[in-house]
C-alpha cells in the first residue's frame, strides 16, 4: 500500500510537488526565523559576554569587589597555573585571560619628549597563540581601520578617533604610562601596529588593545591576568551550562576567607544582565510561538488546498468503487509523508540557513547608513541554532498538513456517487 | 579681635618660655635642615594589599630648586631617573629610552604607588613665602618638646591651605606635621624619626606619609646615608644626565 | 469595479476556512509588525524623553573646552554665565550646572567623581534637587541609585569627598546623603554627586560660573555665546538614534520572512484558485468580460485578503496593542551597563503612518502576490476554460 502511494507521488507530480515544496518552504521559514529570533535575542549578551563579562568569568574575590576601579593590585597571580587547571577541570570551555588597565598614551617627538598624549583604557588580550580565539571574538579584523592586528611583540592598537587626537599613525611609537601592579609607575613602549574602531563614543575616545603578554611586561604584572573569561562551546550563554561548571568550580578553586581566592561569576551575576538573560529567554519564546501558529495556520491551508486540488481524481476513484474509507486513509497518509518529506527538507534548508548565518552572520552595515563596523557595535546579525531547531519544524510540517488534509477530505464523505459522473463530465 | 588674639597668645607663649616667634622657629628648621647641597640614599617601604615593597634611591640636591634621583632596587626600578628642575619634572625610564615630562594632571598620581603625589616632592617654595605661621602651644612627642606651628596660606596657589607643624624645641626639627584642607579636614600626616646628628646638623631619618582619608598604614621614607656640602657636578641636573 | 470588489468578497466569504486561516496568518504580520515597530518608536521616545527630562531639556549650552569624555578638560570647562541669560535663569527656564572633578572615599577607598552643583530650587529636570536645600552639618547631596549600589552608600550616610578649587588647594568635606533617585539616564547618575550650585561655586571658587547651560526651549538659539556653545536636543541624542536604527535592521528581518510566510499561503491559495475555477473563468469571459478585467476580479480577490486581514488583525490587535502600550514592556534590567539611557520598561507608541505604511505594506505585498498567478488567466483559451479543461 505505501510503496503504492510512494509510486503514486513520485510520479504525479502535481499531487506531490507543489504541497511538498509548500511544506518545505515553510519549515525552512519556520525552523530558520526561530534560529535568527534567538539569535539577535542573544546577541547583546553575547555582545556584553565577548567584550566584558564572559560567559563565566574568574577574579580575585577582592578584585571583583572592586571592579569599577579595575583594580589589578588585585588581579590573579599565577594565572597561568589556574588558566591551566580551569582548561582540564572544564575542557569544553574556552579559557582566556584579559587585563584591563587605565594609562596615558604619550607620543615622542624626535628627541624623545612629549609631542601629545592622553588618557586612555586598555584592554591586553591573547593575540599571538592563535588559538584564543580573540580576534574573531572581539570581531577585530573588521573593526580596523588601517595598518594590522598586532602580531609581535611590542605592538599596540589604538582607537581610530584617538590616534587622530595623538596625531599618530601606524607605525610609530607611542609610550605607555600606567602603573603596575605594585602601584610603581609602569612605562613602556609599543609600535602603534593599527587603529581600530569600537562604536561606542566613550571607547573610541580613547582606548587601547595589545597582546597580554606585552601588558604583563608594561604593568609588572608576569603571570598575572585581572580576568579569565571562559566561553562556552557554540558560544552562547545558558544557566543550564554555567551551573555544574560554578558549582565544580566553587567545589575545587575556592578557599573560604581568602581574599584572593579565585571566585567565578556567571554573565548572569554580572552588570544586571540576569534579567536581560530571562527577558530574552521570554521573547524568544514568544516569537517562536506567534510564528509556529502562523506557520501552522499555513500548511493546515496548504493541506486543504491539497485535497481540494485532487478533487476531480477522488471523483473518479470513487466511481470506479474505491471504498470512501480508503480513499480518506491513502490520502492521510500520502499527506503523512509528504509531511514527512518537507519537515525533513525544510528542517535541513532551514538549519542549513541558520548554520551559515550563525557561522558567517549577515553585514547589516550596509542598511544601517551611519552606523559603522566597531568591536562594540558589530552590525552582524548571526542566528543561533538550539536543539528544538531540529524537531520544532515537525509541529507545523506534519501536523498542520495532515490535519488540513483531514479536514479536505471530510468532503469525501459528502460527496454522492450519483453526482459523481455528472462532475467528471465537465 | 584676630590680630589681638594672637599677641595675647604671643605675649603669653613669650612669658612662659622666651620662646622665639614662629617665623623664627621656620628660620631655625630651615638653617639646620637646608644645605649648600646634600647626597642621600633612601629607602622607601610601601603598603600594598598584597605585602610590602622596599625601594631604594640615591638623590642629589642642590638648594630647594634642583634635585636628582636615580632609582636603585628592585630590579624593576632600577635605572629610573627623576630629574625636578625649579617647577618641572621629568622621568626617564632605562626600558624605553624616554624622558618624560610630568605635568598637569599626571602630577597629581603617586609616586611609585606610595601616598606621596609628585605634587607634593615638587613644593619647593619657602614655608615662610607661603604660610603666615603662629606657635600655637607646646606637645611633647615621643619625650620630645615641641612646639605646634600652625601655619595659614597667605597666597592662593597652594595644595594645602593649612599645615600644623611639631617642632622639637631643641633641636630645630619637625617630628609631625599635618596637611588640612580648606575647610579644617585633615587630608595627610607626616610624622618624623630617628633623629640623628649628621656634620652639626640634627636630622630626622625616618618618615611616614599617610593619606588620612585612605585606608592603609601609610609609606616609610628612611635614609640610609647623609652626606651634606658636597662637590655635585653641575650636569647632574641637565636632562642629558638623564639619559646616562 | 464595485461588482469586482462584491464578487470577490462573496467569493471570499464562501471558501469558508481556507480564507479564514490565510487571513489570521497575514493578520499576524499585520499586528507583529506595528507592534515591533511600535515597541522601537516607543523605545526611542522614552529614551530621548529621559534623556530631556533628566539631564538635557530643550538642548544645552556648554563651554568651549567641555568635553563629556575626558574629565581632565574640566579644570578649563568653566565660565562666568553670560548676563543675557540672566533672565531666563530666574524664570527657571535655564539651569547652570557646574561640573568639577573630586573624590569619594567611601570606607577608605578611593573613587574619582564628578561633583555636579546644581540650583537646588530649579524645577527643569528631575534631579530631586528640592533635597539638596536640606539643612545638616554635612553638605546636603544627592546621587544616583548606580552610584550608591557601587559605593555602597545608602540614604542618610556621610561620606568624604575631596577637590580642589580654581587654585589648585585641596579642600575635602563630609558629604550627607539626602537622597537617592533612580534614572534610566546613566550620564547623570554613574561616578557623580550632585550638590547645590552655590555651594559648589564658593567650594571651588568660581562665583557665577558654570560648565553647563541647559534650557528648556530651543528656539531661537544663537550657536555660540562668548565661549559657550550650542548643543542642539538632535545632536545630544544622536546616539539614540544610531542604536534605534540598528536595532530596527534586525528586527525588520524577522517580520519580512512573517510577512512572506503569509504571501505564501495566499499565493498558493490563488494557484489554487485559478486552477479549480477555470469554468468560472471562462463563464466571465462568455459572459463578457475583458480578460483584464477577469485578471482584475481575481487580484481583487486575493488583495482582499488583506483588507480582512486588516480588520481581523483590528479585532484582536487593537485591544492587544492598547494593552501593551498601557502596561509597556519591562526589561527590569539597569541601563548603567549599557552606558545609554534606555527605559526599563518601554511603552510601545503606534503612530497614525506606522500604521497606514503597515496596512499599505500589506496590501500592496498581498496585491502583488494576487496578480501574479492570476496573469495566467490572460493566457487562457476562454472556450477551453469554460469546458474546464486543463491547460
Amino acid at each position: 500500500m505505501i510503496k503504492f502511494l510512494i509510486k503514486g507521488l513520485l510520479r504525479d507530480r502535481s499531487r506531490s510537488l507543489l504541497p511538498l515544496i509548500v511544506v518545505a518552504i515553510g519549515v525552512m521559514l519556520a525552523v530558520f526565523m526561530r534560529g535568527y529570533i534567538n539569535g539577535i535575542m542573544v546577541d547583546m549578551i553575547e555582545q556584553t559576554a565577548r567584550f566584558n563579562t564572559g560567559h563565566v568569568k574568574v577574579m580575585t574575590k577582592a578584585y571583583a569587589e572592586n571592579i569599577d576601579q579595575i583594580p589589578n593590585d588585585l588581579a590573579i597571580m599565577g594565572a597561568s597555573e589556574l588558566q591551566a587547571g580551569l582548561e582540564e577541570a572544564f575542557p569544553d570551555i574556552k579559557w582566556v585571560s584579559r587585563i584591563k588597565f587605565g594609562g596615558l598614551i604619550d607620543v615622542p617627538d624626535d628627541n624623545g619628549e612629549t609631542r601629545s598624549q592622553g588618557p586612555s583604557l586598555g584592554i591586553g588580550l591573547d593575540l599571538f597563540s592563535g588559538s584564543s580565539g580573540e580576534i574573531e571574538r572581539l570581531n577585530l579584523s573588521r573593526s580596523l581601520v588601517r595598518g594590522t592586528i598586532p602580531d609581535t611583540a611590542g605592538e599596540i592598537l589604538l582607537s581610530e578617533e584617538f590616534s587622530e587626537k595623538l596625531k599618530v599613525s601606524p607605525g610609530e611609537e607611542v609610550t605607555l604610562i600606567g602603573s603596575t601592579m605594585n602601584g610603581s609607575m609602569a612605562i613602556y613602549n609599543f609600535i602603534v601596529s593599527g587603529t581600530v574602531r569600537f562604536g561606542n563614543t566613550s571607547l573610541d575616545r580613547g582606548s587601547v588593545i595589545a597582546d597580554i603578554s606585552d601588558v604583563q611586561k608594561a604593568l609588572d604584572m608576569y603571570d598575572s591576568a585581572g580576568e579569565i573569561l571562559g566561553f562556552f562551546p557554540g558560544g552562547y550563554y545558558s544557566d543550564e551550562k554555567a551551573d555544574p561548571v560554578m558549582a565544580e568550580f566553587n567545589e575545587d578553586f575556592v578557599t573560604e576567607n581568602d581574599e584572593f581566592s579565585p571566585v567565578m561569576l556567571r554573565l548572569r551575576d554580572q552588570e544586571g544582565l540576569g534579567l536581560f538573560v530571562n527577558l530574552a529567554g521570554s521573547m524568544g519564546a514568544i516569537v517562536t510561538f506567534v510564528f509556529m501558529v502562523a506557520m501552522s495556520l499555513v500548511l493546515w491551508n496548504a493541506g486543504l488546498l491539497g485535497g481540494l486540488r485532487r478533487y476531480g481524481e477522488i471523483g473518479i476513484r470513487l466511481a470506479i468503487g474505491e471504498e470512501k474509507g480508503h480513499v480518506y486513509r491513502s490520502m492521510i497518509t500520502e499527506s503523512l509523508m509528504i509531511g514527512m518529506a518537507g519537515t525533513i527538507i525544510g528542517t535541513a534548508f532551514g538549519l542549513s540557513l541558520s548554520w551559515l548565518l550563525q557561522t558567517y552572520g549577515l553585514d547589516i552595515s550596509e542598511f544601517t547608513k551611519n552606523a559603522t563596523t566597531g568591536i562594540m557595535m558589530p552590525n552582524i546579525v548571526r542566528a543561533r541554532i538550539t536543539p528544538p531547531d531540529f524537531y520544532i519544524g515537525f509541529i507545523p510540517g506534519v501536523i498542520s498538513t495532515v490535519a488540513g488534509t483531514m479536514l479536505s477530505g471530510i468532503g469525501i464523505y459528502k460527496r454522492k456517487t450519483s453526482q459523481l459522473f455528472k462532475e467528471l463530465e465537465a | 579681635m584676630k590680630t589681638f588674639a594672637s599677641i595675647i597668645l604671643f605675649a603669653l607663649a613669650t612669658a612662659a618660655t622666651a620662646q622665639p616667634s614662629a617665623d623664627e622657629i621656620i628660620d631655625r628648621v630651615d638653617r639646620n635642615m637646608s644645605s649648600e647641597n646634600r647626597i642621600f640614599e633612601s629607602t622607601m617601604t610601601i603598603q600594598g594589599k598584597r605585602g610590602t615593597r622596599v625601594i631604594t634611591s640615591k638623590s642629589y640636591t642642590a638648594g630647594d630648586k634642583k634635585s636628582f634621583t636615580e632609582y636603585l632596587s628592585p630590579p624593576r626600578e632600577q635605572g629610573i631617573k627623576m630629574l625636578k628642575l625649579e617647577d618641572q619634572l621629568w622621568i626617564y625610564s632605562p626600558s624605553t629610552d624616554r624622558t618624560i615630562q610630568i605635568s598637569g594632571h599626571m602630577l597629581r598620581q603617586s609616586v611609585m604607588g606610595s601616598d606621596l603625589s609628585y605634587e607634593d616632592m615638587m613644593e619647593d617654595r619657602k614655608l615662610t613665602d607661603l604660610y603666615s605661621a603662629r606657635v600655637t602651644g607646646r606637645e611633647t612627642i615621643d619625650g620630645r618638646e615641641t612646639w605646634v606651628l600652625e601655619l595659614n596660606a597667605r597666597v592662593e596657589d597652594i595644595a594645602y591651605s593649612k599645615r600644623k607643624i611639631w617642632i622639637d624645641t631643641e633641636r630645630y626639627v619637625p617630628l609631625k606635621e599635618e596637611l588640612y584642607a580648606r575647610s579644617g579636614q585633615l587630608l595627610k600626616r607626616s610624622t618624623m624619626s630617628d633623629v640623628i646628628r649628621v656634620d652639626g646638623r640634627w636630622f630626622p631619618t625616618t618618615v611616614v606619609y599617610k593619606d588620612m582619608l585612605k585606608q592603609g598604614d601609610g609609606t616609610e621614607f628612611k635614609v640610609t646615608a647623609i652626606k651634606f656640602n658636597q662637590a655635585i657636578p653641575d650636569y647632574i641636573f641637565s636632562k642629558a644626565a638623564l639619559k646616562q | 469595479m464595485k461588482l469586482a470588489i462584491k464578487l470577490a468578497f462573496k467569493n471570499l466569504i464562501g471558501a469558508g476556512l481556507r480564507t479564514w486561516l490565510n487571513v489570521i496568518v497575514l493578520s499576524f504580520s499585520f499586528v507583529m509588525i506595528i507592534a515591533a515597530k511600535g515597541i522601537l518608536v516607543g523605545w526611542d521616545r522614552q529614551a530621548k524623553k529621559d534623556m530631556a527630562d533628566w539631564e538635557i531639556a530643550g538642548g544645552q549650552y556648554w563651554n568651549a573646552n567641555y568635553d563629556p569624555y575626558d574629565a581632565f578638560t574640566l579644570t578649563e570647562a568653566h565660565s562666568v554665565i553670560p548676563g543675557q541669560f540672566k533672565d531666563e535663569i530666574e524664570r527657571g527656564d535655564m539651569v547652570p550646572v557646574l561640573i568639577t572633578q573630586g573624590t569619594i572615599y567611601p570606607e577608605g577607598r578611593m573613587q574619582s567623581i564628578l561633583i555636579k552643583g546644581i540650583d537646588p530650587g530649579q524645577s527643569l529636570l528631575e534631579l530631586p534637587t528640592g533635597r539638596l536645600d536640606t539643612a545638616a552639618g554635612a553638605l546636603p547631596a544627592i546621587i544616583g541609585s548606580n552610584m550608591a549600589r557601587a559605593n555602597r552608600l545608602s540614604k542618610g550616610d556621610y561620606v568624604t569627598i575631596r577637590w580642589r578649587d580654581a587654585n589648585g588647594t585641596f579642600d575635602a568635606a563630609e558629604i550627607l546623603i539626602t537622597d537617592i533617585f533612580t534614572t534610566n539616564v546613566p550620564t547623570v547618575d554613574v561616578g557623580q554627586v550632585w550638590i547645590a550650585l552655590d555651594s559648589l561655586q564658593s567650594m571651588v571658587l568660581m562665583p557665577g560660573e558654570a560648565t553647563i547651560l541647559t534650557f528648556r526651549d530651543q528656539e531661537n538659539r544663537e550657536a555660540g555665546v562668548g565661549d559657550w556653545k550650542l548643543m542642539t536636543y538632535k545632536s545630544l541624542v544622536s546616539e539614540v538614534d544610531e542604536m534605534i536604527k540598528t536595532k530596527s535592521v534586525g528586527q525588520s528581518i524577522f517580520y519580512i520572512i512573517l510577512l512572506i510566510l503569509a504571501l505564501l499561503a495566499i499565493f498558493d491559495t490563488q494557484v489554487l484558485s485559478i486552477f479549480r475555477r477555470q469554468k468560472e473563468i471562462g463563464t466571465y469571459v462568455a459572459l463578457g468580460y475583458t480578460r483584464k478585467e477577469v485578471v482584475l476580479l481575481f487580484t481583487v480577490e486575493g488583495a482582499m485578503h488583506a483588507v480582512l486581514a486588516a480588520v481581523t488583525g483590528a479585532i484582536y490587535g487593537i485591544p492587544l496593542l492598547v494593552w501593551l502600550a498601557n502596561k509597556g514592556i519591562s526589561l527590569g534590567m539597569s541601563s548603567a551597563e549599557f552606558g545609554f539611557t534606555m527605559a526599563d520598561t518601554m511603552y510601545p507608541v503606534y503612530s497614525g503612518s506606522l500604521i497606514i505604511g503597515t496596512t499599505l505594506l500589506v496590501m500592496i505585498a498581498t496585491t502583488i502576490v494576487s496578480y501574479w498567478p492570476s496573469r495566467r488567466i490572460a493566457k487562457m483559451n476562454p472556450t477551453e476554460a469554460l469546458r474546464g479543461k486543463l491547460q
